[in-house]
């Protein structure tokens, strides 16, 4: 079957808008296990985005992406974070500096900060993804603000992957991806950076007994 | 030639390494960190005399893959007079090092001290014989980073890593200033070669030519110690082991020297108005002056010649002072004749002040002690170091037949031919500085009369001093070659000037070595035989002839010579060291002569009987002088900085959701401009 240029951007647009849409339910989560999940749920619709992308333009090295994608994001990183919130006996996010409903409201207007930021420069587009590269901004925005808004190390942790998750469909939407060298390092990346946080939030729990990372504030001098 | 350069960095790469590999049995370290010392020092002398006297400067190069930058060395005159002033106290020097680095074993490593040692005397040279801006700098700073971690050496003491630590800001404060100097030249240049420094595309234009010359004058003015940036030196050069503070004192600050002879007379052409002359006048005069009256208040050997460091420097900078204003005014003949003695005093202070610090190290590893109140009698215990430590005093002292006194009169006559000047003030002025420099001459000579007088004569003041004993042989081959130059570049004058000619020319302009010259090189005389001159071989004769004058008087007329041996008579008590003249009682005159400069404070407690307020018990007397500079110029500024340090503290409060939110603000105001 054929699909038209026209409804493929739009089944585009439409996976772009379940990866926010995530991206609220992550805000909203408390249970840590539950945020884990909805962040494998995420890089899921980031899979089937570069997949339809690939399969619309036919960048076959989209695939690879979306392969390791699959295999790093939705499987490896949930894992380990998974095994890190076994160990650390903490399952629920308690104080939050900003509350969920404040939280949600902030990220509504992330996201329309995001929007009146690429409006201006998404008529020069010519790609099918054009219309996505605002929603990736507000995806880095909001994962931003969960690393700010949280205290547990693993909450932080899945804000930071949410920002690259957002970086990606940034890529994709504006050039089709980077070359696929530069992919591959990215996912180095950012399995090297998990285990670190990984082996470092134990560290935490081992040095104060919590994985609030407001506790390193005693480390200043 | 070439074969030369390749001896010299190899010995100085097996220096390096060699230390470091070998067994670690402090006989075998302190060899072979020496033998390849040795044999590099040499071939930089044998390169030296051939730089100095080859009619084309002898080049090399390597090229590098970094931008700007190549390893291009070039050998002219002038750096072949500093490789051979560099290269003769590191001779010396590591002969020395070999048997004194021992008595650190069990203190510090050996073998890391041995291959530092052989690194720091490698950049040193590569200073002076780099012909790339970039790679100057580069070894500039290899210079500076290798001597503070020689400073560092014994760093278990708090008051060595003080001193590493200034050490350490001076001089990169200091860099700071040379790196923008060189920005400037760059500018013009368009590339760091200073082939291009010296013919720039374009000429600079004079305000930025000011600017080269006064940051120049900050940067190596920091490494040269001259006041009022001198405050590091009396705190590094002491803490460094002595065989280091000898190259610190003696090689590493001459480096400055040629490095502002180089900017002044080679990059900028020699072309520059009167007052920069003066301020270099100026300074070398103040530094000259307030570097010895400091150094009579120090008790501490190595710290009292530290100051004079700062004193000889002016000295130095007062003879190229003077050169540069006559330069100005066109005079080349004078300016030929400041610039001579300034870089002959170069040389002669670094032969002397090494031998001096060598001397003090001796003293140290026979005594364990560096205040010279601790010392006493030595000259019997130790008569080699004793004799030795005299000629260097006598030579820092400017006292014929040794060499300070040669180039301190060559300085004085350029002074005095200031009357071909056509200004008034500066007629008035370099008489002036004239003045100040015999007053300084004078209180140096006080000054060793004291560091000579306390150390070595009368009874031993402390049980480190009743058993000291001679060092061992390469400690005394080292000071001996060292005394033996004093001595030589004294009275053989008509061997050194010609060489120093070849390296004032290209500078200058003209060659003065007929002029300066006189009597086929039996006499010396500044330019103008009419107006003075002096016969340094006559001279010794002359002192030799008047002692066995004297000698062959007393015997004629006095008789037999009879032997006694007998104490000292003292009144019918005997004689014990606490009615020695102390170092602080020597110099009380001179401190309440200058006290407005002193600012000393004086106090004296005693305690009575509990019987009888007539009775003393104990009195204890206290004096200090006030550090001036330290106390209103830089503690001002450091107490600055760590205000607003505080006051920046703020937004550290070392919060990981702050950070993540400063970053994040950014971001998005970023973002807003953008739009």
């Amino acid at each position: 079957m054929q699909i038209l240029p026209y409804n493929g951007a739009q089944l585009v647009d439409l996976c772009s808008a379940l990866l926010l849409l995530t991206c609220f339910a992550i805000v909203a989560q408390r249970r840590l296990s539950s945020c884990v999940d909805l962040f494998a749920l995420q890089s899921a619709f980031l899979v089937v985005t570069a997949a339809l992308v690939a399969y619309l333009t036919g960048n076959q090295h989209l695939y690879i992406a979306a392969a390791l994608t699959a295999v790093i994001k939705v499987i490896i990183i949930p894992l380990v974070l998974k095994k890190v919130i076994d160990r650390l006996n903490v399952k629920r996010e308690l104080v939050m500096y900003v509350n969920v409903p404040t939280g949600l409201l902030i990220c509504g207007g992330l996201v329309m900060l995001a929007f009146f930021i690429a409006q201006p420069i998404i008529p020069f587009g010519f790609l099918l993804t054009r219309d996505s590269l605002a929603i990736a901004l507000g995806i880095v925005l909001i994962g931003f603000f969960t690393m700010i808004a949280r205290q547990k190390a693993v909450t932080q942790l899945v804000g930071f992957l949410v920002l690259e998750n957002g970086l990606f469909l940034a890529a994709t939407a504006a050039t089709y991806g980077m070359p696929l060298i530069v992919e591959l390092g990215v996912f180095f990346d950012v399995l090297i950076a998990t285990l670190i946080a990984g082996i470092y939030t134990n560290r935490l729990q081992d040095a104060f007994d919590n994985v609030d990372t407001n506790r390193l504030t005693v480390l200043k001098e | 030639m070439l074969n030369l350069l390749w001896i010299l960095f190899g010995s100085y790469a097996a220096g390096i390494l060699l230390p470091l590999c070998l067994p670690r049995r402090p006989e075998v370290q302190s060899l072979t960190a020496g033998a390849p010392a040795i044999m590099a020092t040499s071939a930089g002398v044998v390169l030296g005399i051939l730089g100095l006297t080859s009619s084309e400067p002898i080049t090399g190069s390597l090229a590098s893959t970094v931008p700007l930058l190549a390893f291009s060395i070039r050998i002219d005159p002038l750096a072949a007079f500093f490789l051979l002033t560099i290269s003769l106290a590191g001779l010396a020097a590591s002969i020395y090092a070999i048997g004194y680095v021992q008595h650190f074993d069990g203190r510090a490593s050996i073998s890391t001290l041995g291959s530092l040692f052989n690194g720091f005397l490698c950049s040193m040279t590569l200073v002076v014989l780099a012909d790339n801006g970039f790679f100057f700098l580069l070894a500039w700073e290899l210079m500076s980073l290798l001597s503070y971690f020689l400073v560092v050496t014994e760093h278990e003491k708090t008051e060595v890593r003080y001193a590493g630590l200034f050490y350490l800001i001076m001089t990169h404060v200091g860099t700071a200033f040379i790196i923008v100097a060189f920005l400037i030249f760059f500018q013009s240049a368009e590339s760091f070669s200073f082939e291009t420094f010296r013919h720039p595309k374009q000429s600079l234009p004079e305000g930025m030519r000011t600017l080269a010359f006064l940051m120049a004058m900050i940067g190596f003015g920091t490494k040269a110690g001259i006041v009022p940036l001198h405050v590091w030196l009396p705190y590094a050069h002491p803490a460094a082991p002595s065989h280091i503070s000898a190259l610190m004192s003696g090689v590493m600050i001459k480096t400055a020297i040629y490095a502002l002879i180089r900017v002044y007379f080679d990059f900028l052409g020699g072309q520059f108005p009167w007052w920069w002359g003066f301020a270099v006048l100026f300074l070398g005069a103040t530094s000259a002056l307030l570097g010895v009256m400091y150094a009579l208040m120090e008790h501490d050997l190595k710290r009292l010649l530290a100051f004079h460091s700062v004193e000889n420097i002016g000295i130095i900078l007062l003879g190229i002072g003077a050169g540069m204003i006559f330069q100005s005014y066109g005079l080349k003949e004078l300016a030929a004749l400041g610039l001579l003695a300034g870089l002959y005093h170069t040389i002669n202070h670094a032969m002397f002040k090494a031998l001096l610090f060598l001397g003090a190290g001796s003293l140290l590893y026979a005594t364990h002690a560096r205040n010279i109140e601790e010392y006493g009698g030595l000259l019997r215990r130790m008569p080699w170091t004793g004799v030795f430590f005299l000629i260097g005093a006598v030579s820092i002292s400017a006292l014929p037949p040794t060499n300070g006194f040669v180039s301190e009169w060559l300085v004085f006559q350029s002074l005095f031919l200031s009357y071909q000047l056509p200004t008034v003030f500066l007629k008035l002025m370099l008489p002036i500085a004239a003045a100040l420099l015999a007053l300084t001459g004078v209180l140096a000579l006080a000054c060793f009369a004291k560091a000579f007088g306390i150390s070595f004569l009368a009874l031993p003041r402390s049980a480190h001093a009743r058993h000291a004993e001679e060092v061992p042989a390469p400690m005394r081959v080292g000071m001996g070659l060292l005394a033996a130059l004093c001595v030589g570049l004294g009275v053989a004058p008509m061997v050194m000037v010609p060489l120093l000619d070849r390296v004032v020319a290209p500078l200058a302009g003209i060659s003065i070595e007929g002029k300066v010259l006189a009597m086929d090189g039996w006499a010396l005389a500044p330019v103008n035989v009419e107006f003075s001159s002096l016969s340094t071989p006559a001279l010794s004769l002359l002192l030799m002839a008047l002692a066995l004058l004297g000698w062959g008087l007393a015997v004629a007329l006095g008789g037999h010579p009879q032997k006694r041996h007998y104490k000292t008579w003292g009144c019918g008590i005997n004689l014990t060291p606490r009615m020695e003249y102390t170092g602080t009682g020597f110099v009380q005159p001179i401190k309440r002569v200058f006290s407005t400069v002193y600012q000393p404070t004086v106090k004296i407690e005693t305690e009575f009987l509990d019987e009888s307020r007539y009775f003393a018990k104990r009195r204890r007397f206290e004096f200090h002088i006030e550090p001036i500079f330290e106390k209103y110029l830089y503690h001002p500024l450091v107490s600055f900085f760590t205000t607003m340090a505080d006051r920046l503290k703020v937004i550290q409060a070392g919060s990981l959701h702050l950070y993540l939110t400063y970053i994040f603000v950014t971001l998005i105001l970023l973002l807003l401009l953008a739009v």
